[in-house]
């Protein structure tokens, strides 16, 4: 039985929404197949790892109890000196699992971002999901766009701005951005998914909180034009050397002006959506659209997804002006919240098959690396 | 061992018993036979939880208070023996403490059973007297519905199309005993035109007990299949059981499904008989199924009527017809029963289809008897799905032949070709198995050891086209 570590939580402002794709649409999953070992491993906003069987209730945080049960766990030891070792400590009855594939649940920073991946490397395990560049990249929105324009995708003008150079000279700043973009913007912090801490923006004084509300959570802001008549589309999509996508799908706009984390995950009812996807409410899957439109804006995200050396998982948001007919890449989510099942399932695959079939990636792109020769035998060393 | 050990001190421990004693029903022997076989007390409660009623809740806290109290007294004893007032009184008094998971599963059913004798049987007697005189002196013509599955379906089919035209009440949900019986009696205003009644059986006699109380003017046995061989000698004593209908209904009114009956029964003249392919006279022809919907045609001589119902399943039709005879008889006019036809659904758990996450579920959890699997697994056949799956903790009260019984279970999933099968861990998984392997099933087979689990999470199993078969329920007190 092949053991799955399943890590979650994180310093992340998306920590919450980590815990939700990794309980519901990981490890429940995964134990339904009766084929996996599954090993919950949680991070607290704090940073400290803890790995526990009643991490892997919902009750455990939706209750508060995790905050008296990470004061009474050991943190969890991790090794990597043959393969990824997990244990709990010293003691007579620790226990210690050897880990064959890491599922990454994290969304956001120390995560999703290629951090963890990172880590993993060194570790020498397989893991799910897009390797550390290809992470890196698509979560900062400012490398993502010019890497964009280096493989001729079609991206919205855009500024960006670090903390320092803002807070030196904000008024010039306003200005460049006034003279050098048209209205309305949207502001975003350059790392962060769900939509946290974007914001549309029509005039100066909205520009300025925006940026204010953005350099909160992030220390790079990115300033970008709107796409006149305006469809959101997204496009998740797996696989490893060849893409397989699933449905576009159309977030459906309602009071609020788009898109943003309330509408995506609170807003599936009056308490929210109960099983943590994406509230079905939000958006129309398969999005409805001019059949020709839509295969452009397909073709356009499995290019994107080629292009950026994505594998495993990632989501493709896109942005078309209905108008002319034009798609525009917006920005990558190299692990979608909740995994999109909701998508998935629609399309025709289960949450069980999709995360089967995300091990598999992770083990096919695992066993190709692993042919690559990573050493070379040289006399550089006996000349000293 | 020693987690079990533990678990017999645990704080649940008082409300597992409670909840044992309220998923046996009560039945001291089904308590006791569960009460013997279980080792860890904690996981007692894996398919239902316990629920609060007056009386389970009196039990809980009679527990709880007896073992309060019998501690206290161990505390005491313990104490007394510190003070050299009782000789040994420290291993008296830790005796007293850890005794109590010995004494109170035990003492508790013996309350219960003075209960029943001093307080309920006595209630019950006055009742079921008082709604046997109901009964007696009703106007109405008094429906009995019997069998070993079907009866539920069969009293609402019966309920809805005789409401378009009829006073009708019928007797709530699947309750059938004598005192649920003496409950509905209070609810009747003697001005109904039909009273419609489900017969539960699960011993021999029942029927006879329940034919005295109700007074049926017409009888619908709508099948048998072994159920409850437990409690009676075999598949005979259940089918003489179901016919000692005929010594309180004219055999004229008696309409007994002779599909699958017991063939070496005699069965008494007169009586009128219903298949999948006739009622009486009334020939069925044209059964088209869908997920929503069975359109099915009537024939009568050379008139042909065409009718259209919101139940799924081939093994339905029979029994719609045979509501179209008996609402004809009763004075319903054509018009009135296809309205009334229109309008049957399924009841709760019985063939009952919904759409989850774009899968197609039919949730036949009530079933319980090889007749409902051969049925389910029918329309699993004949149903289009894009992966196929059957999901079954396999059948309870099967008796000797259970073995037999599950094996041949197996062998009809296999024929129906599943790409899923999911079967809840439990004794009956293994003859299955070798059924599935004798047919040599292709498909996935997946053991679940957790079916709350499984049922809670079924949405993230299934995908957009899916079909998905759930049959049958596992309580807790079998393993």
């Amino acid at each position: 039985m092949k053991k799955i570590l399943v890590v979650f939580g994180g310093r992340s402002v998306e920590h919450d929404v980590s815990i939700i794709t990794a309980i519901n649409s990981v490890i429940k999953p995964l134990r339904l197949t009766k084929k996996y070992q599954v090993e919950p491993l949680y991070i607290t906003k704090e940073g400290k790892w803890f790995w526990d069987e009643s991490l892997s209730n919902i009750e455990t945080y939706s209750s508060g109890k995790i905050a008296n049960l990470t004061k009474k766990l050991k943190p969890a030891d991790i090794s990597f000196n043959d393969g990824l070792i997990i244990s709990n400590g010293k003691s007579f009855n620790s226990k210690k699992v050897k880990i064959d594939i890491v599922f990454p649940a994290l969304h956001g920073t120390y995560g999703e971002d290629g951090d963890l991946m990172g880590l993993l490397e060194m570790a020498g395990v397989a893991y799910v999901g897009c390797g550390v560049l290809a992470s890196a990249v698509a979560m900062d929105k400012v490398i993502s766009k010019q890497l964009a324009i280096a493989n001729k995708i079609p991206i919205t003008n855009f500024l960006f701005y670090q903390d320092k150079d803002y807070k030196a000279n904000s008024s010039k700043i306003i200005n460049e951005i006034n003279t050098n973009l048209n209205w309305p913007l949207f502001v975003k912090p350059a790392h962060l998914g769900s939509s946290i801490g974007i914001t549309r923006v029509k005039n100066n004084e909205e520009l300025e909180t925006a940026i204010e509300l953005a350099f909160h959570y992030d220390s790079l802001v990115l300033v970008e034009e709107e796409v006149s008549n305006l469809i959101e589309v997204t496009l998740p999509i797996i696989g490893n050397e060849v893409p397989e996508p699933a449905y576009l799908e159309r977030p459906t706009l309602q009071k609020t002006d788009f898109f943003d984390f309330e509408a995506k995950y609170l807003r599936g009812g009056k308490k929210g959506s109960k099983n943590g996807q994406a509230s079905s409410s939000y958006s129309q899957v398969p999005a409805v659209l001019p059949k020709k439109l839509y295969k452009q804006a397909e073709e356009l995200g499995v290019k994107i997804y080629k292009s950026f050396g994505l594998t495993g998982i990632a989501r493709v948001d896109m942005l078309i002006d209905s108008k002319v007919g034009k798609v525009y890449f917006n920005e990558i989510n190299p692990l979608p919240g909740s995994l999109y099942s909701h998508n998935f399932q629609k399309f025709g695959l289960s949450n069980v098959e999709l995360v089967e079939k995300l091990l598999f990636f992770a083990m096919e792109r695992f066993e190709q690396k692993n042919k690559i020769n990573s050493s070379f035998a040289t006399n550089y060393l006996k000349q000293f | 061992m020693f987690k079990n050990l533990f678990s017999l001190y645990r704080p649940s421990f008082p409300r597992n018993i409670a909840y044992m004693l309220q998923a046996s029903e009560y039945d001291a022997i089904a308590y006791l036979k569960w009460l013997n076989k279980t080792k860890d007390f904690s996981r007692v409660s894996s398919r239902k939880q316990f629920v609060k009623t007056k009386f389970s809740s009196a039990l809980y806290y009679i527990l709880v208070f007896g073992i309060v109290i019998q501690i206290i007294i161990g505390l005491v004893v313990i104490s007394l023996g510190f003070s050299h007032k009782i000789i040994g009184g420290q291993y008296y008094g830790a005796a007293v403490i850890l005794s109590y998971p010995l004494i109170w599963p035990y003492l508790i059913l013996f309350i219960i059973e003075l209960a029943k004798y001093f307080v309920i049987a006595p209630r019950y007697r006055v009742l079921v007297s008082q709604a046997e005189q109901v009964f007696k002196s009703h106007p109405g013509k008094v429906i009995a519905v019997l069998g070993s599955y079907g009866k539920t379906s069969m009293k609402e089919f019966l309920n809805t199309v005789l409401s378009e035209g009829l006073k009708v009440a019928a007797s709530p949900a699947n309750k059938n005993v004598a005192l649920s019986h003496a409950q509905f009696a209070k609810s009747l205003k003697g001005n109904e035109d039909v009273v419609i009644v489900e017969f539960g059986e699960g011993k021999n006699g029942d029927i006879a007990k329940l034919a005295k109380l109700t007074h049926p003017d017409i009888a619908v046995i709508t099948g048998l299949a072994p159920v409850h061989q437990d409690h009676y000698k075999n598949l005979k004593q259940q089918a003489d059981d179901l016919l000692s209908i005929k010594e309180f209904v004219e055999p004229k009114n008696i309409y007994l499904n002779l599909d699958n009956f017991f063939k070496d029964i005699k069965l008494p003249n007169n009586i009128l008989t219903f298949s999948d392919s006739n009622v009486g006279d009334i020939k069925i022809g044209n059964v088209e199924v869908s997920f929503n919907k069975t359109t099915f045609d009537l024939i009568k001589g050379k008139n042909k009527s065409s009718f259209k119902t919101n139940v799924i399943g081939f093994h339905q039709v029979k029994y719609l017809a045979l509501v179209y005879l008996l609402a004809s008889q009763l004075g319903l006019k054509d018009s009135e029963i296809r309205k009334g036809i229109a309008k049957t659904k399924a009841f709760s758990h019985r063939m009952e289809p919904y759409v989850l996450n774009g899968a197609k579920i039919i949730d036949d959890s009530y079933n319980g008897n090889i007749e409902g699997i051969k049925a389910g697994l029918n329309l699993l056949k004949r149903l289009a799905g894009k992966r196929k799956i059957y999901v079954t903790p396999g059948l309870v009260d099967q008796g000797k032949d259970s073995k037999l019984i599950h094996h041949e279970m197996g062998r009809l999933i296999a024929k129906a070709n599943p790409d899923i099968v999911v079967l809840m861990d439990n004794s009956t998984t293994n003859s299955i198995k070798s059924g599935l392997e004798d047919e040599k099933f292709k498909g996935q087979l997946i053991i679940e050891d957790k079916p709350l689990d499984f049922y809670n999470n079924l949405g993230v199993f299934v995908a957009q086209d899916d079909l998905v078969l759930m049959q049958n329920d596992w309580p807790d007190n079998y393993k």
